[in-house]
């Protein structure tokens, strides 16, 4: 029993690289359910107009959470796409900016027209306060990333602040996030906002999401998965679930291996 | 005056982003709203002190980083590493911010973003998952009532919220979303709202003078 209290930890990580690379190498297909919180995101996006309205996604995570997120983003993006619905992307976290840009690039090489389609502010700095002057003056940023001049971009056309765009989404990873979005905007302005957060952030946002004051919520990387089966074009998402459970199976089997080596060496003594 | 000047501002803009959510009528003489005041003046301002405070930081992590050289302390060639990339990005993107047409500049700093912070931050995000399980196994241990009330909480939650849970049996996903949705709810909004009135309390404590920490003093 001592021995399997004190198992050297390298067991405990060839055991997880086994469990995470097998179902990326031979995907087992295990069945996803969607959350409700994801069918809300689904459904407001499809009850926009693609005439008339224009989505802010705002991208506050960089490369450290982006296997979380990312996959979340470029969801989102392909079903606004797939839609015509034009976005304006805009960073309060200084990696923001070059995350929106990977997803431009994927969209320009199939065609969009930057500037008319979607748009990239870049980074605005002052975490929550910089996130207020936005939601006052969406103008407030005076050019975009690619120093165009905003307020003659054509998908800025008859957006004065964050009250003009149909829906904000905030792809969150930390502070400012959320709830910075939801204190400024949501609660004074009546944005209507959702969010799409890393998993170790779910717990935090639900009672948001309970609350009403996030429309919608994806959950981490599930939520990207899952929101790929809405939207019918799978991607990262749904490639790494299959890893994703394998992986909780192990770390749920290493507590009650655990626990179970714990209470029978105290009986022992 | 070192202390009233400073002590006076706080006040002075305490009271004005207090009194802006509250109040839409007119200030007296000034002839607008205090919302407006706040929108107007004071946002761009914090804006503006934020994107010095970053770069006091900047200034700040090189100075002590360039001593650590200079010094040759333990570890010092992970300051050089530190400082070459601090300078490198510096000079890069500012020279990217400065000729937004040249798409070449452009190209190559998303080169070096996407293909060595990104990865290096990803590998750095991931290693945590290793130390995740092997904490799993060592320390998540059921050794009282309520550390086995939350062992049996997050085992729950975890199968729950996997793929796999609701093939293992339907109901986990169904108890793992009552875990979220009540007793997590109920925890979350309690820390929330003891959050926000500790912090009204510290904020009234600062505009009237009680608390001078941020003027330098006890």
């Amino acid at each position: 029993m001592n021995k399997l209290l004190n198992v050297d930890r390298r067991i405990i990580y060839v055991i997880l690289v086994i469990a995470l690379a097998f179902p990326l190498i031979r995907p087992l297909g295990i069945p996803l359910l969607v959350n409700d919180s994801t069918t809300a995101v689904h459904a407001i996006i499809e009850g926009l107009d693609p005439a008339t309205d224009v989505v802010l996604l705002s991208f506050d995570y960089g490369p450290s959470s982006a296997g979380d997120i990312h996959p979340q983003a470029t969801a989102i993006v392909n079903h606004l796409t797939k839609r015509g619905i034009k976005w304006v992307g805009v960073a309060f976290w200084a990696d923001g900016p070059m995350m929106a840009d990977l997803l431009i690039a994927d969209l320009e090489a199939q065609g969009g027209k930057y500037g008319t389609d979607f748009v990239n502010l870049g980074f605005m700095t002052g975490g929550e306060n910089a996130i207020r002057s936005f939601a006052v003056d969406a103008l407030v940023i005076p050019t975009d990333i690619r120093g165009n001049k905003t307020a003659d971009l054509p998908v800025m056309q008859g957006i004065k602040d964050m009250n003009d765009f149909g829906f904000v989404f905030e792809f969150a990873s930390g502070t400012p996030g959320y709830e910075a979005f939801i204190r400024q905007a949501v609660d004074p302005m009546g944005v209507k906002f959702a969010a799409g957060v890393v998993t170790v952030s779910v717990t935090g946002a639900m009672p948001f999401y309970n609350s009403g004051q996030l429309k919608g919520l994806l959950q981490g990387l599930r939520g990207a998965a899952e929101y790929e089966l809405l939207i019918g074009i799978p991607g990262d998402g749904a490639a790494a679930m299959d890893a994703s459970s394998l992986g909780h199976l192990v770390i749920v089997g290493f507590i009650l291996v655990g626990n179970f080596a714990y209470f029978f060496s105290k009986k022992k003594k | 005056m070192r202390r009233e000047i400073p002590f006076i501002i706080t006040l002075v803009v305490g009271l004005v982003f207090l009194l802006a959510p509250l109040t839409a009528g007119n200030i007296p003489l000034v002839g607008q709203p205090f919302s407006f005041i706040t929108a107007t003046y004071f946002s761009p301002w914090t804006t503006i002190v934020a994107a010095f405070a970053t770069g006091l930081a900047s200034v700040n992590l090189l100075r002590i980083h360039a001593n650590s050289i200079s010094r040759k302390r333990a570890g010092w060639y992970n300051s050089v590493a530190l400082v070459f990339a601090l300078a490198f990005f510096f000079v890069y993107r500012t020279a990217v911010e400065l000729l937004p047409a040249n798409k070449a500049l452009a190209a190559g700093y998303a080169n070096y973003f996407n293909n060595i912070l990104s990865p290096l931050s990803a590998a750095m995000f991931a290693v945590l998952a290793f130390y995740i399980a092997s904490a799993s196994y060592r320390a998540f241990r059921a050794r009282s009532l309520e550390a086995t009330v939350l062992l049996v909480a997050a085992v729950l939650v975890m199968i729950g919220a996997a793929p796999i849970g609701a093939e293992i049996w339907d109901q986990f996903p169904v108890i793992q979303r009552w875990l979220l949705a009540v007793p997590n709810m109920v925890g979350q909004r309690s820390i929330i709202i003891g959050a926000a009135i500790g912090g009204f309390a510290t904020s009234l404590r600062i505009l009237l003078g009680l608390e001078r920490g941020h003027l330098g003093g006890e």
